[in-house]
């Protein structure tokens, strides 16, 4: 990943990318758009580039758009049926079945109440279509998903839960340097936490929410005094 | 409740109520302040008269006053029209659900007529130009430019600056003309006051008996109660709107009162000294006013309520010490009894009328909720003439209550 930051804006070409294309395969992320041969950039923002050929623009967005496998933290909206409705931050509420926890049955039914926060994996997203959530792997097991009962929750924009969970990120690991805690990001830029006392609960949430405004590069830096936010 | 709710805000999910819960119930706060603590009060004053925009934190409202002329109502020929008008548009985050939306510009907007219309806070009688005929109409538009909570405070601030900072053009009505000049030809009026009400926001929760000041958003949703008293400057309660859930029981308001009380006249004592530094601005030259512009990042121009008044920290006893130094009056100790010999004075010239110092509590610490009983022995621990008047104000406590509820300050359920 390169930390060169070209900025593009909404239809602006990116010659670069079709250069490469020529010779291999490109991956477009979101924010680019292929038109025919050219590709086109349809958001604002510092253009990434991971190696070997993946590109996307980060934008600042605090609305989730949802994509399949994504992992999101939802807010249990109401029952219906035998589906919950679940606020995933989205345009649409998510929808997941009694039938997505571990051990489920039709007798077994989850113990899910309207205001409750879950961790699910977004089984399918189309543009037409509510998103639907599961909380269990391919093989049945819930993993890491499911209701998180306890802690604290709090909402953040998408930038900053897709950087918290960029591969070796370095603000978990600086975190950890200082206290344990338990964390479950969402990349709908919903972050839920859990430490020890509700004192190092507030102080975590508030270190991480001082990164809003953090650039890749900045955040390296902040990383070596996040132990002064924690003070704060 | 959960269906009729926005859940984009914060504060609406379970793990968020019951963390606030836990957190009111060990007095800690988000932002690391104390229960009885406020947010800076920052205000920017536009290149018109009559603009202002406040920030609470994260809350930021902007409110323009305009004038026109127009023919007064015929139950009241010889005053003008004060017009109130909220504009909750301007936050996009709040209006997921058509309901909620509408129920919290109403509460804005009935708690803004009260404080401001109903308390008789502006001299209408002055805004007469020709009785039956000609009044001016004064229109406060009040645009929400972002929610963190206290949305009350912060409008009633950025109305009391508003008002308080517009000037009308003066006029002439003779032989059935009317003349408007311009302000070169004579200078623009300020509006006449009667009092300067500001309102300061409790939340209440179940989980503690300690209500806390300022709430953000998170906060506010999550509270069980939220308490907005509204008080001018000569202490007098405006308003009250207590609603919601929590049990409250009389001490818990009357201690908030006593603090809304300072707070209320600190406030409009920053308002006075913001108002004083942007005429002095304004005398020196136009190319100095920066307008709106200020809201903007860090400029000199932006006036804080800490900076202004001198103090970093908002800690409303220090605030009220602070307050009697700068402006040079004779108190030289913060006592309540001090309080009441200056309060005494300011009495006929209002009509209500309401001496708050008799009626509040006369104790000052306001850390902990004092028990009926604890605050009784303090009160015999003064002595006899103490003793003897603490009875007085108990009376005199029982007598507002039945007055509040039959007065316009009915409480109102949210």
């Amino acid at each position: 990943m390169t930390s060169t930051s070209t900025i593009v804006m909404p239809g602006d070409r990116i010659a670069a990318i079709e250069e490469l294309a020529k010779s291999k395969r490109v991956i477009l992320g979101p924010g680019l758009r292929r038109q025919d041969e050219t590709v086109v950039a349809s958001k604002a923002g510092p253009l990434r580039h991971k190696e070997p050929s993946t590109f996307w623009v980060d934008n600042y967005q605090r609305r989730y758009i949802p994509a399949r496998g994504d992992l999101v933290l939802g807010i249990v909206r109401s029952k219906a049926g035998d589906l919950y409705r679940v606020d995933i931050g989205a345009a649409d509420t998510a929808s997941i079945s009694y039938l997505a926890f571990e051990s489920a049955t039709k007798k077994n039914r989850p113990d899910l109440n309207p205001g409750d926060l879950i961790y699910a994996r977004v089984l399918n997203a189309s543009a037409d279509i509510e998103p639907e959530l599961v909380c269990v792997n391919s093989v049945g097991k819930r993993g890491k998903l499911g209701l998180l009962a306890e802690g604290f929750f709090f909402k953040c924009s998408l930038n900053l839960g897709r950087m918290l969970l960029r591969e070796n990120c370095p603000v978990l690991a600086a975190l950890t340097r200082e206290l344990p805690y338990e964390i479950a990001i969402g990349v709908n830029g919903r972050i839920w936490l859990k430490a020890h006392s509700l004192r190092e609960t507030i102080a975590l949430a508030n270190a991480i929410v001082a990164l809003e405004q953090a650039g890749y590069t900045e955040i390296d830096k902040i990383c070596d005094n996040l132990g002064d936010f924690l003070q704060a | 409740m959960f269906m009729n709710s926005n859940l984009f805000e914060p504060g609406k999910s379970k793990p968020e109520r019951n963390f606030v819960q836990l957190a009111v119930k060990q007095n800690q706060r988000f932002d690391g302040r104390r229960s009885n603590e406020c947010r800076d009060v920052e205000l920017a004053f536009g290149e018109d008269w009559g603009t202002v925009a406040v920030s609470l934190g994260d809350t930021k409202v902007l409110t323009h006053v305009s004038c026109d002329l127009g023919a007064p109502t015929t139950s009241r020929p010889n005053e003008g029209k004060l017009q109130l008008n909220v504009n909750l548009g301007g936050v996009a985050f709040l209006d997921e659900v058509q309901t909620t939306h509408e129920q919290r510009s109403l509460t804005l907007n009935s708690l803004l007529e009260r404080t401001f219309r109903s308390s008789r806070c502006v001299d209408l009688e002055s805004l007469c130009v020709a009785a039956e005929q000609h009044v001016w109409c004064i229109r406060v538009d009040i645009n929400v430019l972002n929610h963190d909570g206290n949305l009350y405070d912060a409008s009633t601030i950025a109305t009391l600056a508003a008002l308080m900072h517009f000037r009308r053009p003066d006029v002439t009505f003779a032989d059935d003309e009317l003349r408007i000049y311009t302000e070169k030809e004579r200078e623009f009026i300020p509006l006449l006051f009667l009092h300067y009400p500001v309102s300061v926001t409790y939340c209440i929760y179940k989980s503690s008996n300690q209500p806390i000041v300022d709430p953000t958003l998170l906060e506010e949703n999550a509270a069980d109660s939220v308490i907005v008293l509204s008080f001018n400057s000569y202490q007098e309660l405006c308003t009250l709107n207590a609603g919601g859930t929590a049990p409250t029981n009389v001490r818990t308001i009357m201690q908030c009162a006593r603090n809304a009380a300072n707070r209320a006249k600190a406030l409009v004592d920053f308002i006075r000294k913001a108002l004083s530094l942007d005429e002095e601005r304004r005398l020196q030259g136009s190319r100095l006013i920066q307008g709106l512009a200020a809201l903007i990042g860090e400029t000199p121009y932006k006036l804080s309520f800490s900076k202004l008044m001198g103090q970093q920290k908002l800690e409303l006893q220090a605030s009220l010490n602070d307050k009697i130094e700068v402006d040079n009056k004779s108190i030289s100790k913060p006592e309540v009894e001090e309080i009441q010999a200056m309060v005494e004075p300011s009495k006929p010239e209002t009509d209500t009328a309401m001496d708050t110092s008799s009626w509040l509590p006369p104790d000052e610490d306001s850390q902990e909720l004092p028990m009926p009983a604890e605050a009784s022995t303090s009160k015999a621990g003064k002595g006899k003439p103490n003793h003897s008047k603490s009875k007085a104000n108990k009376k005199k406590l029982a007598k507002r209550q039945n007055h509040s509820d039959s007065e316009e300050e009915a409480k109102q359920v949210i």
